[in-house]
């Protein structure tokens, strides 16, 4: 293997341009006004939803509907991590801007999207044996189950009480269904939209690899996939896993808000959030990474938009959904990328 | 010669149906075989058991000396036998030379990991890739279309194409299901020019079920006979033409057999 | 032991609800292979439909003449949105793929519970006492008769239900579409009508399940409440649970979902009451992924 240190550089340029625009964006926090940066946020955390989900509904053809479960094991792991951590580290859980404080929060986030995964891990299991409908019910049912379990689990510990619990037992403490309560405000932009670029790189690049078209074989045609040696079993688990991670990924950041000091309730990842990712990818294009990025960006806009319009919000949203199914199934991209379309779309204009 | 597949005393029911019945066949390293019988005779139902689509009651099937019972299609695969379907089975919305290179897949050796992070050792394999599937599409006559979705593709290009896709996991046996159905003479002729072909440059060895009996009969060493899942008859072409039992089976003479196509 | 045999009732009286619930699921499953996701909005329809139509009549007593009246004319109502359901949001899509038709249900789901939202109001509504309430005590174990009747209600609908399907030449046809539209079809079965009258049974036991949870719980929660679909959720949990496109199947399903879930919320911390459904799904699945009566179905390559 010839790996020269210039095909390096040159292989993580989008990477450093897509961070040095996460930057960029973190040097403007200042200017923006709460409710701009809060608008960032949520599109930054949308799109990671939005974009991992497509990993197991757009390339693999599998159907996950559970995908805000994975978002709450996410955040509630990463918040584990930084407030008991915080309060170990240094006595309270505010985001100390020290090697030690970032590299808490970045711990933090990577913990909250290993156990995502790991869970990721234990629905793919099943999902071996299961097809489309059956799939998707008890990827459904799963996210109900750990909602359900957060809310029984014990209330958040005061820091007089942490050291009376032994650390082991303390990530159990996570608030019932009032919530993660106290969490501290870690995230920023530059936080966010760095994940941002992470997973719309590693989405990409998977998908034009060999590993990403043995996803996208299973998606069109299973057992044709199996006969050229592709193990289905093994690329829908990765899916999964890899779906699950960066939707825990998500949780991690939307569970240190800005602001977000008040809590982290189980109630707000039930399967209502876990459709509004699904309308995202589906109206985006089922595979289409970039479709899946611009729903998740129009989606978010045109929540906050109508927020005046609560009532007929859902409703719109709804009728969009169905008006879609029944006269563009593949969504609005399909499973081609913006740029394939514009291609296309020039070529049109020259002619 | 070694044979290199060796099914040994294959049975399967479905239910009360006895649909292969004690099959035995061996298959020398580079031949060309026929597997030829009536409709429902149970020759697709002896791919699906050489593939790990299903698993047999009884008996044994080896390729290459490794025993395939109990593995699945993709180790299979991996084993060394790739297969066409005959209700073609291609990936409809990919294009034609992502058809190709997704079968290369099961030759890569570079991971997730080398792929997110494009390595150099990654993307050479990348290269090597894309090279060797647009050669297969070239051999196939389907370069010019490499970049359509393969959904989009005339009946028998698409046929061509399976097999094609079947090629790049690099087999050493190929086992074609109808390559023939729904193509016109013309079509057929060039495909008998190409199994000719695949066998000797491929060096695969190549089992073929097809109903167009002219066909089987000008591109095959040898023939296999199928019937309510027993194998009747095993023969050079000249040898089944005369044989009795096949005659009977086709009801009546073999050109009906070949007129019913 | 009384707590066993207060638990034992609770479970039948929730379960029952749920198989007639379930029973929708299975239905429509069995012949068009999807999840009606739709069939929550349709059960929730009916218990608002129920209490506007008390309303409207201004029944305040307990009656079971009005309760009667109530129940069919609930019936009717609910059964012609089944029917508009299919005809104009599934019926586009019979060809298209099982993806497809799955979010358009899911999006039908999400229109009529907000749509619900603005017609119905939004906030949990107090349901008239159609019948009256009385409370007697067998063996140490307190029972309401307004869940013996629900009890009843829901059998004797299940039974009508089960003779329907098995002893009739509807029925038969109905099967007959479930194994195969098109032969079906070539056979002189109009497979269109039939899948609309499943539609219109299906969205019938729906209004009667409604209506029974109203009178059971004496309130009903707004229409885009979570509990709605939730409650749906699990009954498509019980007709899985039981075998789906199995009529007995999702009786059993739904007793057995009941039961569980009332000894666990009575032998555990009540919270869990709402994983259990899914946790008993994932190992009915993974042990008998055809459910506990359901067959065998074998993929054709």
């Amino acid at each position: 293997m010839v790996t020269t240190p210039q095909a390096v550089v040159r292989s993580l340029l989008p990477l450093a341009v897509a961070v040095g625009v996460a930057v960029g964006l973190e040097l403007l926090l200042g200017l923006l006004g709460f409710y701009a940066q809060k608008i960032l946020f949520d599109i930054g955390v949308n799109i990671i939803l939005a974009v991992s989900l497509n990993m197991v509904n757009g390339f693999t053809g599998q159907f996950s509907i559970g995908h805000a479960g994975f978002m709450a094991l996410g955040a509630y792991g990463s918040i584990v991590v930084t407030y008991y951590g915080g309060y170990a580290l240094f006595g309270d859980v505010m985001m100390h801007s020290t090697v030690t404080g970032y590299a808490l929060y970045f711990v933090s986030i990577l913990v909250g999207g290993v156990v995502a995964a790991g869970a990721g891990l234990l629905v793919g299991l099943p999902s071996l044996r299961l097809r489309g409908d059956y799939l998707a019910i008890v990827t459904l049912g799963f996210g109900e189950i750990i909602r359900v379990v957060l809310q029984v689990s014990q209330p958040v510990l005061e820091p007089s009480e942490m050291a009376a619990v032994p650390w082991y037992e303390q990530p159990w403490h996570l608030g019932r269904s009032l919530g993660f309560v106290h969490s501290g405000s870690y995230n920023t932009l530059g936080w966010t939209w760095t994940a941002v670029a992470v997973t719309l790189l590693v989405a990409y690049r998977l998908r034009e690899s060999t590993h990403g078209r043995a996803f996208l074989s299973i998606r069109e045609n299973e057992i044709a996939a199996e006969s050229i040696g592709v193990n289905t079993t093994r690329y829908k688990v990765n899916a999964f896993v890899l779906a699950a991670f960066f939707a825990g990924v998500a949780g991690s950041l939307f569970g240190h808000q800005l602001g977000a000091g008040t809590a982290s309730r189980p109630e707000e990842f039930n399967f209502m959030k876990s459709f509004e990712v699904i309308i995202m990818v589906v109206l985006g294009g089922m595979g289409s990474i970039s479709g899946a990025a611009v729903a998740a960006v129009a989606l978010t806009l045109l929540t906050e938009a109508l927020r005046s319009f609560q009532d007929y919000r859902m409703i719109s949203y709804s009728l969009l959904l169905v008006i879609v199914m029944i006269l563009r199934p593949q969504g609005l991209f399909g499973t081609h990328e913006i740029w394939h379309l514009l291609a296309r779309f020039r070529r049109k204009g020259t002619r | 010669m070694a044979a290199l597949l060796d099914v040994k005393g294959v049975s399967l029911s479905f239910g009360g149906l006895k649909a292969v019945a004690d099959f035995s066949l061996s298959l020398a390293e580079g031949s060309l075989t026929g597997l030829i019988g009536p409709n429902g005779a149970g020759k697709t139902t002896l791919f699906n058991l050489l593939t790990g689509v299903y698993q047999p009651d009884v008996g044994e099937i080896l390729l290459g000396g490794q025993r395939l019972n109990g593995k699945r299609p993709y180790q299979i695969a991996a084993a060394g036998a790739a297969r066409t379907f005959q209700n073609i089975r291609l990936f409809g919305d990919l294009t034609v030379l992502d058809n190709v290179r997704v079968a290369c897949h099961l030759r890569a050796t570079r991971g997730m990991w080398a792929a997110v992070l494009r390595t150099a050792g990654y993307r050479n394999e990348e290269a090597a890739i894309a090279l060797r599937a647009m050669r297969l599409l070239e051999l196939f006559g389907l370069a010019a279309a490499a970049g359509k979705q393969a959904k989009s593709l005339p009946y028998g290009q698409q046929r061509r194409l399976e097999i094609a896709r079947a090629l790049a996991t690099e087999p050493r046996l190929l086992l074609l299901d109808e390559p023939a159905a729904g193509m016109n003479p013309q079509e057929k002729g060039k495909l008998r020019e190409l199994i000719a072909r695949v066998r000797d440059e491929f060096k695969v060895t190549i089992l073929l079920i097809e109903h167009d009996m002219s066909l089987v009969m000008q591109v095959c060493e040898r023939i296999a006979v199928v019937d309510h899942g027993v194998k009747i008859a095993e023969g050079t072409p000249g040898e089944i033409q005369k044989d009795a039992k096949v005659i009977a089976a086709y009801l009546g003479t073999a050109e009906s057999g070949a007129a019913a196509e | 032991m009384s707590s066993f045999l207060q638990f034992l009732l609770k479970g039948i009286a929730v379960g029952s609800l749920y198989a007639l619930l379930a029973l929708g699921y299975t239905m429509v499953y069995g012949i068009l292979q999807f999840i009606n996701f739709a069939h929550s909005d349709v059960f929730m329809l009916g218990a608002f439909f129920s209490w506007r139509l008390s309303v409207l009549f201004k029944i305040n007593e307990p009656s079971p003449v009005a309760a009667t009246g109530v129940l069919l004319g609930a019936m009717a109502l609910c059964s012609l949105t089944g029917f508009l359901l299919e005809r104009f949001a599934y019926r586009p899509l019979r060809r298209a793929p099982r993806l497809n038709v799955l979010i358009t249900a899911i999006g039908v789901s999400l229109f009529i519970e907000n749509a619900g939202q603005l017609v119905f109001g939004k906030n949990v509504v107090q349901f008239p006492p159609l019948l009256a309430e009385h409370t007697f005590e067998v063996g140490g174990v307190r029972v309401r008769s307004v869940e013996v009747i629900a009890v009843v209600t829901a059998f004797a609908l299940m039974v009508g239900l089960h003779t329907l399907v098995y002893r009739t030449r509807m029925g038969k046809a109905m099967r007959a579409v479930s194994i195969d539209h098109n032969i079906a079809g070539l056979m002189g079965i109009p497979v269109d009508r039939i899948i609309s009258l499943t539609f219109v049974i299906g969205s019938a036991l729906a209004a009667a399940a409604g209506l029974l949870v109203g009178i059971t719980y004496g309130q009903i929660k707004q229409p885009a409440d979570s509990s709605w679909v939730l409650y749906g959720l699990k009954a498509f949990v019980a007709a899985v649970i039981g075998g789906i496109g199995n009529v007995p199947g999702a009786m059993l399903g739904g007793l057995l979902l009941g039961l569980s879930e009332q000894f666990v919320a009575g032998y555990l911390p009540s919270e869990l009451r709402d994983a259990i459904a899914f946790l008993l799904l994932i190992i009915i699945l993974l042990v008998r992924p055809n459910g506990l009566l359901g067959r065998r179905v074998v993929e054709k390559v």
